[in-house]
């Protein structure tokens, strides 16, 4: 059962913490809005694969590392949705 | 009566923070003295080279770069807030003063503001 966890919140904010505890093994996490702040913030572990929207990172100025994280676009995003079987939006 | 609004919430992604400006600047143009303190993820608010034209919206960094214009008193960010998110010179917003004791920082005023 491959789902896509979608997190639009900050690691502040408590959903954030419920999502990573859900993550399964073969499941993979994009993170949007507010949810990008996580690639800053090194007081957090971030799953793997893990994806980041382009124009959140952007606002945000932030400089992921491209090994921790794969910075994708709209496009690539329906793709992910279309390819997994079940998509939580947090 | 010395106002302080501190920002806790990081930049986009709701609206507190930018109606905290607009708090802030409003307080500023009645000549009331109000200075800006970021802790937390709301320091990220005080990075440079933000692009928000790809979320079709305004960057705040112009309006923060030019706050002592404005009348803004001043511009503080938690100092561990800043370690955490990899901020530092070069990064934060010229004339950002870092402090490193909230509780010190928050007595000097009369009145703080945490909105949203």
């Amino acid at each position: 059962m491959h789902t896509l966890h979608i997190v639009s919140k900050s690691p502040g904010h408590p959903r954030f913490l419920e999502c990573l505890s859900m993550v399964d093994t073969n499941d993979v996490v994009l993170l949007t809005g507010n949810g990008v702040v996580a690639l800053a913030d090194s007081s957090i572990e971030v799953p793997s694969p893990l994806y980041a929207l382009e124009g959140d990172i952007q606002a945000r100025a932030l400089t992921p590392d491209s090994a921790r994280c794969q910075v994708i676009g709209f496009d690539d995003m329906v793709a992910l949705t279309i390819q997994s079987q079940r998509v939580i939006s947090w | 009566m010395h106002t302080l609004i501190v920002i806790d919430r990081p930049p986009y992604g709701s609206w507190s923070g930018r109606e905290s400006l607009d708090m802030a600047f409003s307080l500023a143009a009645f000549d009331q003295p109000v200075s800006l303190l970021f802790v937390g993820e709301g320091v990220l608010w005080l990075s440079q080279r933000q692009d928000a034209s790809a979320i079709a919206q305004k960057s705040v960094e112009r309006n923060l770069k030019a706050a002592a214009i404005f009348g803004i008193e001043a511009l503080m960010a938690d100092q561990s807030a800043c370690q955490r998110f990899g901020l530092g010179d070069g990064t934060l917003i010229d004339g950002v003063e870092t402090v490193t004791d909230l509780r010190v920082t928050m007595r000097r005023y009369d009145h703080v503001v945490f909105p949203g």
